[in-house]
């Protein structure tokens, strides 16, 4: 019995890693950039399922379409956000930890808004592939979470392509390196910046879409969760590191679920926060420091 | 030794006589409230607040940190009150102490996590407010009450509990004039300013922190336990709201940290700006409140008292 849990548990545990992963890499481009704790991701995530959402009720569009849409419109957000917010910010005493502050005070604003347009209610999208689920070993999976893990995983490839392949994501991760240097080599960093703001959040709003396909629940107040795993992903990670953050989602996802399987469903939070602060005094630096990158 | 007469000294005691003046007047109008028929709900929690803002500031003015996950001691404060005086019976007259104690206490417990700095020290304390939360959410429900929560089934007592917020308000700010002044205060800033420097002039960096974090918790859970008493009842889910903890950082960041008199004035405000102007408008409250925030890291990101010392450094010799 408890062998057949554990499989289910790590099958779903990979599944909703996977989600948190992207949430993490996508935290972490910004971090390692802009040097910006963004409190608001959640609600730009949960952003991006109301976009689905929305999509879906108006259009009858299949969420995975929604997730390109999705990635281009929080990209222009992002962008617009950093011309908006950040030349000012740079100049403060303490950049990250007021960061940190106003980055919440966006969270509340992006909340409040998504209140107004669609109201306290739990919202999810009707949308059903066929088959509802497939049979790996002896469980079923629901086709959907398998549909999100296999396009999670095809947006991961597509990032590290870019960051890796091409210039402009060269000198991304060259910015996450030594933001003084790059400047002396010619990048412009207030474009390279505006433009991690945008993949960061764009990433945010094409998760979104795959999320309301594993969580199909969601509402106006969900971000704040997915935020905090946001961050305990890139502390295990290691901040300002995108690849870490990646091994961080998969360790927490598959730790999260099979805790449930051991213990009532509502203590299963306070493993994934014991983790957080055991891997901050074990190993500060998270799981990869700042090496790995080079 | 006749030092009175350094410009330097006579700087101090202007600023400590106007300090006390304000003081003094702030706390006989607060006082006549209830003799005068005004509103004490109104006040009771602009003392709430101007005690959560300022015991804040010993934390983060002084020593330099952000606790994100403030409002642990302040929902750990409300619980014991209530668990203290529903389910064990015991007067007021201790429960609330004893919410300052188990504040302190859990200072105490989360005290290794000073060693962290910047943004890792805030996501953790984040967490261990969480941790709390959920801790109380998965007590027995004959315990806590489950997400229900506590009815103290004591008395309600609104101008008593007024009283007694007055009083543990005027403690914390004395608390905090006399750190201004004090040693004890001189190697917390030399400690925020530059840490091994202080270290080198011989401060014992642990040691100090410590006495600033453990000051810093009392009030809070003191907070906590009066207002579970004021309200009559405590739940989880209210009592441990990330929303507390935003709302004493921006009154504190609003005043301005770091200055005794700041976060007074930031919490006046704010919360009277809160009265009047948004609660008319529930559905916006929030979207203001966030507004708000940005718009202070952005144009005045060192507060009201903050900016003006900057713009008027003469200032300095009247503000504590």
């Amino acid at each position: 019995m408890y062998s057949f849990l554990l499989l289910n548990a790590l099958i779903n545990g990979v599944v909703v890693g996977a989600m948190y992963a992207l949430i993490g890499c996508s935290l972490n481009v910004l971090y390692g950039v802009l040097r910006v704790v963004n409190f608001a991701h959640g609600e730009f995530v949960v952003g991006g399922a109301f976009l689905a959402f929305v999509l879906f009720e108006q259009f009858g569009l299949n969420p995975v379409a929604s997730a390109p849409i999705g990635f281009v419109a929080f990209f222009i957000v992002g962008a617009a956000l950093y011309y908006l917010l950040m030349p000012r910010l740079a100049k403060s005493d303490d950049p990250e930890t007021a960061s940190f502050l106003m980055m919440y005070g966006v969270a509340l604003m992006g909340a409040a808004i998504m209140l107004m347009l669609f109201e306290a209610d739990t919202r999810s999208i009707d949308y059903s592939f066929d088959p509802v689920s497939v049979k790996i070993a002896s469980v079923y999976v629901p086709t959907s979470r398998l549909v999100a893990l296999a396009v999670n995983l095809v947006i991961v490839a597509a990032l590290a392509w870019f960051l890796y392949r091409t210039l402009a994501g060269k000198a991304l991760r060259a910015a996450i390196m030594n933001r003084e240097a790059i400047q002396i080599v010619g990048v412009n960093l207030h474009r390279l910046s505006a433009g991690a703001f945008g993949l960061a959040l764009g990433l945010a709003g094409a998760t979104g879409a795959l999320l309301a396909m594993v969580f199909p629940a969601f509402s106006p107040f969900s971000g704040p969760d997915y935020t905090l795993i946001g961050f305990i992903i890139i502390v295990l990670g290691g901040l300002g590191h995108p690849v870490g953050a990646i091994v961080g989602g998969v360790l927490f996802g598959v730790v999260e679920q099979v805790a449930t399987v051991f213990l009532p469903q509502a203590m299963a939070p306070m493993v994934g926060f014991s983790i957080l602060i055991l891997a901050i005094f074990l190993k500060p630096t998270g799981l990869f420091g700042r090496v790995a990158l080079r | 030794m006749e030092s009175a007469s350094l410009p330097e000294e006579r700087a101090r005691r202007l600023r400590n006589l106007l300090w006390w003046s304000v003081l003094a007047g702030l706390v006989t109008w607060l006082a006549a409230v209830p003799l005068l028929g005004g509103s004490i709900s109104f006040c009771f929690f602009l003392m709430l607040w101007v005690t959560m803002a300022s015991g804040f500031n010993i934390i983060s003015g002084f020593t330099g940190y952000m606790p994100f996950g403030y409002v642990a001691f302040y929902g750990v404060g409300a619980f014991t009150t209530a668990i203290l005086t529903r389910k064990l019976g015991v007067p007021l007259a201790l429960s609330i102490p004893a919410a300052g104690l188990a504040g302190v206490i859990l200072s105490l417990l989360f005290a290794p996590t000073l060693k962290l700095s910047g943004i890792y020290f805030a996501i953790v304390s984040l967490a261990l407010s969480i941790i709390c939360r959920l801790a109380i959410t998965n007590m027995p429900e004959a315990w806590t009450g489950g997400s229900y929560g506590i009815q103290l089934g004591a008395r309600s007592e609104p101008v008593k509990s007024f009283y007694v917020m007055l009083v543990v308000m005027v403690a914390c700010l004395l608390t905090v004039t006399w750190l201004a002044n004090s040693r004890l205060g001189k190697a917390l800033r030399a400690i925020r300013d530059d840490a091994d420097a202080a270290e080198a002039m011989g401060v014992n960096v642990p040691r100090v922190r410590l006495y600033a974090w453990m000051l810093a918790a009392l009030f809070p859970s003191l907070c906590g336990g009066i207002e579970a008493w004021y309200t009559n009842v405590v739940d989880a889910e209210s009592a441990f709201n990330v929303l507390i903890t935003a709302k004493t950082i921006i009154y504190a960041t609003a005043g301005g940290l770091g200055t005794v008199m700041g976060p007074v004035v930031g919490a006046v405000v704010l919360v009277w700006v809160d009265e009047l102007i948004w609660q008319r408008f529930p559905l916006l409250n929030l979207f203001l409140l966030g507004l708000a925030i940005v718009l202070l890291i952005q144009f005045m990101p060192r507060g009201i008292v903050g900016g003006l010392l900057r713009a008027y450094p003469r200032l300095r010799r009247f503000v504590l």
